[in-house]
């Protein structure tokens, strides 16, 4: 009865003077792949079963991100299969995860890789074995299609990210005054990626200052080039310019050569690399197998993991290396391992939002936004009709300390942040809440390593790099900044020094 | 008597109401802009009865014979006024003049109804009864009307039978007023004739309401529109005109009946007669099914794909009568099997092989069109063509898109494939280009098929011959990561336009 009398006063009354409320869509959705219990299980020192088997095995590899998988590639690739990688979540991949559901894969975090230049080798190396890199050739279906970028700013839509749009003369002087300088760092080889490849303590006076007083020393401080210089310091570091190294904010424009051919990219992101690598290497990979302890022995070292005790003669130690503090004995407190808290959410979308007469594009960016904006799942589709979607939409939080915003994301609710996710589309996609039907969250409280001022060059990390034994660290973290090259650098890295040790010995 | 007697002035101000919204509608429907043409109407129909009102004054005998008239002349001019309108519309210059001399007329005419129904009434109760209820049922009337006129009357009745209804309520409510009053009345009988004879006039007028609308729309619309439907994926529009069919997608042209067969011939002959042991032939796009009739043409076609999105387009001209003789019911042949899928992801999910290729999409206008014409695509496709196979592509106006043309051919070439362009003269689009490609280079036929209207072998030589302001260009190849073509597209043709 209360049904027949609200669809009465729905479609009649209310619908006659045009007073109907306008539904939104019900929304549905939840938090996703959290890993913060297991983590916190290890903070807090909780007890974990003693081992009752015992594997023997010459390499172990802890963690199943890109430095992990990385590392199985190239002792599988070399024909070793004596190994097994160990990876806490019941997905490997790490920060190169990725979600399906029946509009679209789609990436958890990292969603491209740039065209690899000549220094990062093993890159191109695994492009070619991926079948994306053929005679010098990029496979055109994995390089993003156009049109890539776009920026919302002023009411309006342009493409690209850096602001090109209501530039004043100072604006302008002052983009092309840091595009003459990062010119010049790019020119002197020292910015490379791999960082390994290039870098010495010529500019490491940089690194004792943050970018933001870098810019300023340049007397580049107006309002757009602040924003947009910020905004590349949040996409990649999930840190603002005054909390990152100047050495590494001009090694985010330094590094890499103006690119035409636009970033290598999929549906899942960077999951497909992870497919494809999982394909190759799967049978190596335990997922769901959180380390618990690492033990120093006589003959290398032992990892515990559930119940069982696998007992390595080298660890490839490729889980984020704060986590060593909690596994190894007698092992310190990384100081100068800053780690960025993220939130990213994957929208699925039932139709495409009004976007103010544009056709949809790879990236979307807003202007003043505190958020990164989102990717389009299918924007690499070969369809030509696209009816529903899935947006990754990306958060670094960075005002405030890590510390802080770890705290926020463990306090807010999933309706806090699906509500703040919808307000900032809401700017440009007016009719977003109509379009939505679900948004799933994920929270990362140690999603990337930060270069904040003074860890790039820091003691520590050279401390760390450099061989512990029979423990080899391989994590993105070891250069300072989290990119999938350098992931997969120390990944092939401390694999390639596994086998030398192991094959030598035998 | 009170009661029957407010139930008029409640109907009486619901035709005026009606005739207003219709006046206000069919200008906006008409001229456009809205807001000024319902205000100026509604302006200019408040002032006439203002007018109307005035003029009551003057009025001094013969109350309700002479209110019984007005309400027929209004149930006259109201009734009609809507098919008057369209008309005037469709045939005249004048319809702003119309427009408001009808809005006048009836304004006026609505404007002496009150004051003279007060009039009639008022021995019977107090004054200050007569306002408030007079005013009372005519507010009514006018709120019954404004409700009933959106969802009712024009969605059901449409704009000329709405006003014919109206009309023979003003029409009835006269008859009526002739009993109601009849005391005040002398010559009732005249009246009722008058009457009933406006009821019939306004009664045959709703029966061939449709014939009107038709005669008017017919002229609106310079060629008839036969169907018209915002399918999934595109609006299809087809229009004709005498024996000219015509098909819209999205409001551009796709072909004109009276010179498509130069259009289809050209796209399927010159490669097709070319590779003599063709068996399979592979059609994406060509929903119209008029590639399919040419390619028919040929007794040792064994086997025709035709892969279109959208399942509206290829089953109107499944079909419909008139587009069923023009594509000769090709769709319905059993050596044609029509797939109504997306072309880029078929191509990648299927293995077949084909000896020729049709490529007939819209024109690069958007990046997601644009996709359907880059390396990738053309990789993608001639992975499906058997060695001695030919690809022909539909490539835009070499002429009016001469930069676009070229980077099509570039993109063929690129994509590891002999290509030879070639143009034709089609009168509906004007200069239009086509690209064969293919792994070996391009022998053209010795023979073509019988019956033929445009081609002929003597003529082929000539449509490969690229006269200097159509010539090659040197353009990058169009990839999916730049989209070169939708970018040059749209500058070829605003290169045109200004």
């Amino acid at each position: 009865m209360r049904v027949g009398r609200r669809r009465f006063l729905g479609a009649g009354s209310a619908a006659l003077v045009g007073l109907s409320l306008k539904s939104d869509r019900r929304i549905e959705g939840g938090f996703v792949n959290d890993s913060f219990p297991m983590g916190h299980l290890l903070r807090d020192g909780a007890s974990f079963p003693a081992p009752r088997r015992t594997e023997k095995l010459p390499i172990v590899i802890v963690g199943g991100g890109i430095a992990g998988l990385s590392a199985a590639w190239r002792l599988h690739k070399r024909g070793f299969r004596d190994f097994v990688l160990l990876e806490m979540n019941a997905q490997a991949g790490g920060n190169a995860r990725w979600g399906e559901n029946e509009v679209s894969a789609y990436p958890w975090a990292a969603h491209y890789v740039p065209v690899p230049g000549p220094k990062a080798e093993y890159v191109r190396e695994l492009f070619e074995d991926l079948g994306v890199l053929k005679n010098g050739q990029w496979e055109e279906r994995a390089l993003c299609f156009a049109p890539q970028e776009r920026l919302f700013l002023y009411g309006r839509w342009q493409e690209g990210i850096e602001p090109a749009v209501g530039l004043t003369p100072k604006d302008r002087e002052q983009f092309q005054r840091l595009e003459d300088l990062f010119g010049k760092f790019r020119a002197s080889g020292e910015f490379t990626i791999p960082l390994e490849r290039g870098k010495s303590a010529k500019f490491a006076q940089l690194d004792r200052i943050s970018f933001a007083d870098w810019l300023e020393q340049q007397g580049c401080t107006s309002r757009l080039v602040s924003w947009y210089m910020n905004y590349a310091c949040r996409d990649d570091y999930g840190a603002m310019a005054r909390d990152t190294s100047a050495w590494a904010g001009i090694h985010y424009f330094s590094s890499r050569e103006a690119e035409e051919k636009g970033p290598l990219t999929w549906p899942e992101g960077n999951g497909w690399i992870t497919r494809r690598l999982l394909e190759r290497v799967g049978e190596h990979v335990r997922t769901g197998q959180m380390v618990h302890h690492v033990a120093r022995t006589p003959r290398g070292a032992s990892v515990f993991a559930g119940d069982t005790e696998y007992q390595a003669e080298f660890v490839i130690f490729a889980a984020p290396s704060f986590l060593a503090h909690y596994l190894l004995e007698d092992f310190p407190r990384l100081a100068d391992f800053v780690y960025s808290p993220w939130l990213t959410a994957n929208l699925t979308l039932e139709r495409l939002p009004d976007s103010r007469g544009a056709e949809p594009a790879w990236d979307t960016v807003f202007l003043d936004s505190p958020t990164l904006g989102y990717v389009d799942a299918t924007h690499q589709s070969l369809r030509t009709r696209i009816d529903r979607t899935v947006w990754t939409f990306y958060w670094a939080l960075v005002e405030g300390s890590p510390a802080a915003n770890r705290q926020l994301l463990l306090e807010k609710d999933w309706e806090y942040w699906k509500e703040a996710i919808l307000h900032d589309l809401e700017h440009v996609h007016s009719d977003i809440r109509q379009c939505v039907s679900r948004i799933d969250v994920m929270r990362m409280g140690h999603a990337m390593i930060r270069p904040a001022v003074g860890s790039v060059f820091s003691e520590e990390r050279r401390r760390l790099a450099r061989r512990d034994g029979r423990i080899l660290f391989a994590n993105s973290d070891l250069s300072g900044i989290s990119i999938f090259e350098e992931a997969q650098y120390h990944g092939v890295m401390a694999a390639q020094t596994a086998l030398h040790e192991v094959g030598g010995r035998r | 008597m009170g009661i029957l007697l407010f139930i008029s002035v409640l109907l009486v101000a619901a035709c005026g109401l009606v005739y207003e919204l219709v006046a206000g509608t069919l200008a906006s429907y008409l001229l456009g802009d809205s807001v000024l043409q319902f205000s100026t109407v509604i302006g200019t129909y408040l002032f006439a009865m203002g007018v109307g009102s005035a003029l009551s004054r003057y009025l001094i005998r013969g109350l309700v014979y002479r209110f019984v008239c007005i309400e027929l002349l209004l149930g006259v001019i109201g009734g009609f006024s809507s098919a008057a309108l369209m008309l005037a519309f469709a045939y005249t210059e004048g319809f702003g003049l119309i427009l408001y001399a009808l809005v006048g007329v009836m304004g006026v005419l609505v404007g002496l109804e009150i004051p003279l129904l007060m009039r009639i009434v008022r021995g019977r109760y107090e004054f200050r009864d007569v306002i408030a209820h007079v005013l009372t049922f005519d507010y009514l009337g006018a709120l019954g009307a404004s409700l009933l006129f959106p969802i009712l009357l024009v969605p059901r009745l449409g704009l000329v039978r709405s006003a014919m209804l109206f009309g023979l309520i003003n029409a009835g409510v006269a008859l009526w007023s002739t009993f109601l009053f009849a005391g005040q009345l002398s010559r009732a009988r005249g009246l009722r004739v008058a009457c009933l004879a406006v009821l019939c006039l306004l009664g045959a007028g709703m029966v061939n309401a449709k014939r009107i609308t038709a005669a008017a729309e017919d002229n609106i619309y310079a060629d008839e529109i036969i169907f018209s439907r915002d399918t999934k994926y595109q609006h299809i529009v087809l229009t004709r005109f005498k024996d000219d069919l015509r098909l819209f997608l999205n409001s551009h042209l796709q072909f004109s009946s009276r010179d498509e067969y130069r259009y289809h011939e050209a796209l399927v002959h010159p490669g097709l007669a070319a590779i003599p042991a063709a068996r399979r032939v592979l059609v994406l796009g060509g929903g119209d099914g008029l590639a399919v009739r040419e390619i028919l043409k040929y007794p040792g076609i064994q086997s025709v794909t035709l892969v279109d999105l959208d399942p509206e387009m290829t089953g109107i001209f499944s079909s419909n009568p008139m587009l069923v003789k023009l594509n000769g019911d090709s769709l319905r042949s059993p050596r044609v099997q029509v797939i109504n899928a997306d072309a880029f992801p078929w191509l990648d999910s299927n293995t077949d092989s084909f000896d020729f290729i049709v490529v007939d999409f819209p024109d690069p206008t958007s990046y997601s069109l644009g996709k359907l014409y880059t390396t990738a695509f053309y990789r993608a496709a001639a992975r499906h063509l058997s060695a001695r196979g030919l690809m022909v592509v539909q490539s835009t106006s070499p002429m009016f898109a001469r930069d676009s043309f070229w980077c099509i051919v570039e993109t063929l070439k690129q994509a590891g494939l002999h290509t030879s362009p070639y143009h034709v003269y089609v009168p509906a689009f004007g200069e239009w280009g086509f690209v064969l490609a293919g792994y070996r280079a391009y022998v053209p036929p010795a023979a073509l098929p019988a019956g033929l209207r445009f081609l002929s072998v003597a003529g082929l030589s000539a449509l490969f011959e690229f006269p200097p302001d159509m010539g090659p260009l040197p353009m990058p190849p169009n990839q999916l990561n730049t989209q070169v073509l939708v970018r040059t597209y749209e500058n070829d043709w605003k290169d045109i336009t200004h």
